[in-house]
């Protein structure tokens, strides 16, 4: 009865009083997915979440899972979820809120391996009050994989975790993806999203604006940036050169020392840019071409968004950069 | 449900707090009233020893109730762990079953212990009484747990706590619980359930049976907070 989709949502909306949380939503997971959500804070990423796990319901459109309501999905124990706002229950110890997650799950696996896979064997005694932020954000993470779920939901999983631990809760969570089940995260951390989701979604005020693999992303954003400066020691100064290079998506020109340009291209192709800059006759001095990160390329993706909104407001300084960028 | 509901007895009696403030607390103050009025006197048409046996039963047991489920559903809403139940194949209502379930527990101690108290210093009673009065405190106790219970999803946790605190007070001082009312202030003890509550006791006096019209005024105060309570469930389920 697998229909291929583990959750659709289908023309969503919601809203609160005049904010739109999500709107005009369209978006299909499917199975064996590890899909990272990302978009700055309050693109409607919890909403989404929320709707996806029927804590909400929506104001228009409809979302499934697994062809059903939400939470019939959760009753037949095919999802597990760690939100954000998380709470634990107080006064008992790690081991026997987790055996209270294994014995209400449908489906619910034995104890002593959610402990293990979590990574929460040796906090097993202790009580969840005195637990650090981290630890209690793993003991969280057990209880979302306290049974053989199909999704596995995380809100910003890792918030709170550090380093060190960061990396032991994403070779315990690429586990689970690689037992087949379909990881769904939202998360901040640009570099999480680009090492270990194969799906891309990116939410900019309630609504999808990019989704695709992280490299789709990047060379949608234009996937290199070239850098140099012009001196007029080396000859006057002309724009005009410049907006002819092949593959410009950016052009950033700026005077912060007198007789000295600072340039700034973004490009699809930068090897073509490059020659293209010296058969022009320009003499850059100082030239790199850098990998535009994924951090980049969803600040660029969002602010060319804004600009095609007619900028009511910038959210930030960052996206303010890329609209000008994108206007000149 | 049941591993919940055995997790949720459990906690309770693990916190200090509980045991101190319902338990040795009641039991304490049992003392000091017995030694502060004469033993020959009667409150309320009942030995001293009797009365504040029942009162404090009651005090502890209203306490625990109110104290255990109304601050921990407000502060459980709050962190997020009712969010959290929600996404267990658990009913809903389980959540606030567990609750109520865990308040219905966590009484009996606190009654036990003020009774057995109140037999070492000599409260008599037929055989057929103790029983009947443990089983009139301890199902009176569950108006309390839906009052609890409504409490918990009204109030947030920074105001919970003042909240539960004023009324628990309020309907101790004027319910009976540490001097009997009479005169004017009894009329208005009438819509007092902690009053009410108090009242199930005088089945003990000779000649008496049970006061079937505080029977009736506890019920229909069961009626109004469960009604109340669920109301409130529902809107914080709608809220998320």
């Amino acid at each position: 009865m697998d229909t291929g989709e583990v959750a659709a949502f289908r023309g969503v909306g919601k809203s609160y009083g005049r904010v739109r949380a999500v709107d005009g939503l369209d978006l299909v997971l499917r199975p064996g997915e590890t899909v990272a959500l990302l978009g700055p804070n309050g693109a409607g990423k919890s909403s989404s979440l929320d709707l996806l796990l029927g804590l909400r319901e929506p104001d228009r459109g409809s979302v499934t899972l697994f062809g059903g309501r939400p939470r019939a999905a959760i009753e037949a124990g095919r999802v597990g979820a760690m939100l954000q706002s998380g709470g634990l229950m107080t006064d008992v110890k790690v081991r026997e809120l987790v055996r209270l997650a294994c014995e209400v799950h449908p489906r619910g696996r034995s104890v002593a391996e959610v402990l293990e896979d979590a990574g929460v064997t040796e906090l097993a005694e202790r009580r969840v009050d005195k637990l650090s932020g981290g630890q209690e954000q793993r003991v969280r993470f057990a209880l979302a994989i306290a049974g053989a779920n199909d999704l596995i939901v995380l809100d910003e999983p890792t918030t709170g975790m550090d380093v060190s631990v960061r990396q032991s809760f994403w070779a315990s969570m690429r586990a689970q993806a690689d037992a087949g089940r379909t990881v769904l995260f939202a998360t901040h951390y640009l570099e999480e999203a680009d090492s270990i989701a194969d799906r891309v979604l990116v939410l900019h005020r309630g609504r999808l604006i990019a989704d695709g693999s992280s490299a789709e992303i990047k060379a949608r954003a234009g996937a290199r940036r070239i850098t140099f400066e012009l001196h007029e020691a080396d000859g006057p100064f002309d724009e005009a050169p410049l907006r002819r290079l092949p593959g410009v998506q950016g052009l950033e020109v700026a005077a912060r020392v007198p007789g000295v340009r600072t340039v700034r291209i973004r490009t699809a192709d930068a090897d073509a840019a490059v020659a293209a800059v010296y058969r022009a006759g320009l003499y850059p001095r100082g030239l790199e071409v850098t990998g535009l990160g994924l951090e980049q390329a969803f600040l660029t993706i969002t602010g060319e968004q804004d600009a095609a909104e007619s900028t009511e407001s910038t959210e930030s300084t960052e996206n303010a950069e890329n609209v000008l960028e994108r206007a000149r | 449900m049941t591993t919940l509901i055995r997790l949720e007895i459990l906690r309770t009696f693990r916190n200090r707090r509980y045991v101190l403030f319902t338990i040795a607390y009641p039991a304490l103050m049992y003392f000091f009233f017995i030694h502060a009025y004469s033993a020959d006197k009667l409150a309320g048409g009942l030995p001293v020893k009797t009365y504040f046996m029942v009162s404090m039963a009651t005090f502890g047991a209203v306490g625990a109730v109110l104290t255990g489920s109304a601050q921990r559903i407000s502060l459980e809403r709050k962190s997020g762990w009712v969010r959290q139940l929600r996404l267990t194949a658990l009913p809903g209502r389980a959540y606030t079953v567990g609750k109520i379930a865990a308040a219905a527990v966590t009484t009996l101690p606190a009654i036990l212990v003020v009774f057995a108290v109140g037999a070492s210093q000599g409260v008599s009673l037929t055989a057929g009484q103790w029983v009947g009065l443990v089983a009139a405190l301890w199902l009176g106790s569950f108006v309390f747990a839906a009052l609890g219970v409504a409490l918990g999803y009204a109030a947030a946790p920074d105001s919970v706590q003042s909240i539960v605190m004023i009324a628990y007070m309020a309907m101790a001082l004027f319910g009976g619980t540490w001097f009997p009312v009479s005169g004017s202030l009894e009329s208005f003890a009438r819509f007092n359930p902690v009053y009410l509550y108090n009242r199930l006791a005088t089945f003990t006096q000779p000649g008496h049976s049970l006061d079937t019209v505080a029977v009736a005024g506890l019920a229909a105060f069961l009626a109004v907070f469960v009604a109340a309570a669920a109301a409130l469930y529902r809107r914080d389920t709608r809220q998320a």
